[in-house]
């Protein structure tokens, strides 16, 4: 019933955007996740802090998996003045911090500023070592009660902008969303099914490694997010056009036969999809695809488009599409290829 | 120093092994410190495929059921903790020798060119002294005297007038390390390579007594160019969990702010909580500094964002490995002398100690 699915991505999109989650910290999107899992099948952490749903069941051993890490800021250090100086974890630049709200650790909250140039006509890039932490706190106050090494994660609940999802954290929450919506209650899954949450994903795919190595799986599909802007395939991603399929990235091809699966479980569930060639940059696939003796992945991708600041946009029919793609997926079954990986 | 209950620091061992060349890919002279060191204190001794000194020492207490199928934990013991320190230095090595007896080299591991000029080095196996040629100021032009010469230009002198006579010398392929002799005062030490021979020793100290839980130590190669050793011994012991020992950079600079200052040599262990390769487990880390607080081991905390060790790359072996690092404060690694406070590589020691009673009876 598509009614009971958007409805099901209203309540759980916000609720993971907002969720506490920075690369290594990942606590409080770990615990939704958990939340939102219960009953689905057997849950666990891993040492690297990954979160694992398994679904047993006949047939090859299927690993889809998308990160759920969030960009974060680690403080280095208190000035005398009390304003907390950072550094950025995970693949942002500067500009997309300022102004946004930070919750640290759930013990403060802090907002992003930067030093600006003196001469306003000056128009330099912002460079991470500008930015501050504004929290609030009495000058004398701040350095006791914000330790070196307080991470902080963007604090941005989801909300719907007309056709449009807008927040801060979509960029996997969004993924993590439509897995979550396309393996509870799916019948039919015609595989050993394992979802991993994965970890550490935005400071080099650390997670994804580690959990790929540990299932071994047959056949992996990642869900991510790509933006607008970063294709260089037959034309560029757009919103609304259905989730990308990608074809290539920094270190990463797909398998064929991995490919294959999703492309028929596109057509067979009628979903449209697009081409993410990516020339630098990736996700985790290319540490899934090269883990062991190598594992047949495929990518699909959310589209999204960053307009400026901490914030993203995903359009939420390439979110549904995204959630029939993923259930068409689980419920297609892997043939492998006949040659080599 | 009383290390309340924990080993002593064996200074002897810091000194024969800061004394001892081991640029990347050439520890050979200081595994063999090590090993000696090691061999009559350890159950096992071996040298894996990459060169790296690995050894593995079971609990003081033999508990009933020691001989357990492999791969389950046995209950009582606490988890195999695998110790890493690594043995290798930055340093050159010889790339050419040309016809006037000049030696070309390359630098191995991160060393800034600009404290290169006029440095005294020791070269190959027979430590041959060679200096990095540098004109004395009378013969530098005016116009000169305010540049650095670049990496490229600067060259070895062995007093050598010819490539004949150099050749008999050194040959391409020869490494180069500074030559500096360990020495000490007051609570100060002074040498060459602290990073990481402070870690080694520290972890040679740790295994003069049988540990509370089983620990595998490891004495890795090839940190310095790729954190190589670690990631393939990581594999071969399969560990629990690991503890990083490193010599790191202080932050102690005249003429930045003072909150930027930090880590202090003198001020007691750094703990990581990020740096380029990892992030510190948490559980783990919080493990480390309840320890420290109940055992009154002072710590301090790494910059973080800069730098990265060998537990990222065992963070991330294999299913996953939960990783810290706690280092010894240095200052001026990576250059000739080093300083580091022999208080602190005993608290290091106390500190490591301690932590492995506790998670013999908290982890997981």
């Amino acid at each position: 019933m598509a009614v009971s699915r958007s409805s099901h991505l209203d309540s759980l999109l916000p609720a993971l955007s907002e969720a506490y989650g920075p690369p290594g910290r990942e606590t409080g999107i770990r615990a939704a996740l958990k939340r939102a899992l219960k009953g689905a099948g057997l849950v666990r952490e891993d040492a690297l802090g990954n979160l694992h749903l398994h679904i047993a069941g006949k047939g090859p051993r299927l690993l889809l998996t998308a990160h759920m890490d969030a960009p974060g800021l680690i403080v280095t250090r208190v000035d005398p003045s009390g304003l907390a100086r950072v550094s950025i974890l995970g693949q942002t630049s500067a500009v997309d911090w300022v102004g946004a709200t930070v919750t640290l650790d759930g013990t403060a909250r802090g907002v992003v500023g930067w030093d600006r140039p003196k001469d306003p006509k000056e128009t330099r890039e912002i460079e991470p070592e500008a930015l501050y932490l504004e929290t609030g706190l009495r000058q004398r106050q701040a350095p006791k009660r914000i330790e070196v090494g307080t991470v902080g994660a963007l604090l941005d609940r989801a909300e719907r902008l007309g056709e449009l999802w807008h927040g801060g954290n979509l960029d996997n929450r969004a993924g993590c969303a439509a897995i979550l919506a396309a393996v509870r209650g799916t019948r039919g899954i015609r595989s050993d099914l394992h979802v991993v949450f994965s970890a550490q994903s935005d400071l080099g795919a650390r997670g994804a490694a580690t959990s790929a190595f540990g299932i071994d799986p047959d056949v992996a599909v990642v869900l991510d997010v790509a933006f607008v802007g970063e294709s260089r395939g037959p034309g560029d991603i757009a919103l609304g056009k259905g989730p990308c399929l990608g074809l290539k990235e920094e270190g990463y091809l797909p398998h064929p036969a991995a490919l294959a699966l999703v492309k028929r479980a596109a057509k067979a569930a009628r979903v449209p999809h697009q081409w993410l060639i990516r020339e630098s940059g990736g996700s985790d696939a290319r540490a899934v695809r090269a883990s062991r003796s190598g594992v047949p992945t495929a990518l699909v991708a959310i589209p999204a488009r960053r307009p400026g600041g901490p914030r993203v946009l995903i359009h939420a029919s390439d979110l549904e599409e995204t959630v029939k793609l993923l259930r068409g997926i689980v419920t297609t079954p892997y043939t492998g290829e006949k040659g080599s990986r | 120093m009383n290390g309340n209950g924990a080993p002593r620091f064996q200074e002897g061992i810091l000194e024969a092994i800061s004394n001892a060349p081991g640029v990347s890919g050439g520890e050979e002279a200081v595994r063999a410190i090590l090993t000696e060191v090691a061999r009559e204190r350890v159950d096992s001794l071996e040298v894996d495929p990459m060169g790296s000194l690995v050894a593995r020492i079971e609990p003081a207490t033999r508990p009933r059921g020691a001989g357990k199928p492999r791969g389950a934990r046995r209950a009582g013991r606490g988890p195999h903790v695998m110790l890493c320190a690594h043995m290798d230095e930055v340093g050159l090595m010889v790339t050419a020798v040309e016809k006037e007896g000049r030696l070309r080299f390359r630098r191995v591991g991160g060393i800034d060119p600009r404290i290169l000029p006029g440095q005294a080095f020791r070269i190959g196996p027979r430590a041959v002294p060679g200096v990095i040629g540098a004109l004395p100021p009378h013969l530098v032009p005016r116009a000169d005297r305010d540049k650095v010469t670049l990496a490229e230009d600067l060259y070895l002198d062995i007093g050598a007038g010819s490539r004949e006579e150099a050749e008999e010398q050194v040959s391409v392929g020869e490494y180069a390390v500074f030559d500096t002799t360990y020495e000490g005062w007051g609570t100060t030490r002074k040498g060459k390579a602290f990073d990481d021979r402070a870690g080694c020793a520290v972890l040679a100290s740790l295994i003069q007594r049988r540990p509370p839980v089983p620990v595998t130590a490891v004495w890795s190669v090839q940190e310095e160019v790729g954190l190589r050793g670690a990631a393939a011994a990581a594999r071969r012991v399969g560990p629990d969990l690991a503890i990083v020992l490193e010599g790191t950079a202080s932050g102690e600079a005249p003429g930045s702010p003072p909150e930027e200052q930090y880590p202090f040599m003198g001020r007691g262990p750094a703990l990581t909580i990020q740096d380029r390769s990892l992030m510190a487990h948490a559980r783990l880390l919080d493990s480390i500094q309840t320890t420290a607080k109940r055992h009154r081991v002072p710590t301090q905390w790494k910059r973080p964002g800069v730098g990265g060790t060998d537990a990222g790359r065992i963070a991330i072996s294999g299913a996953g490995v939960p990783s810290a690092v706690v280092s010894v404060v240095c200052r001026y690694i990576h250059a000739p002398a080093a300083y580091l406070d022999v208080r602190d590589a005993q608290r290091a020691v106390t500190l490591i100690w301690h932590t492995l009673e506790t998670l013999r009876k908290e982890w997981p």
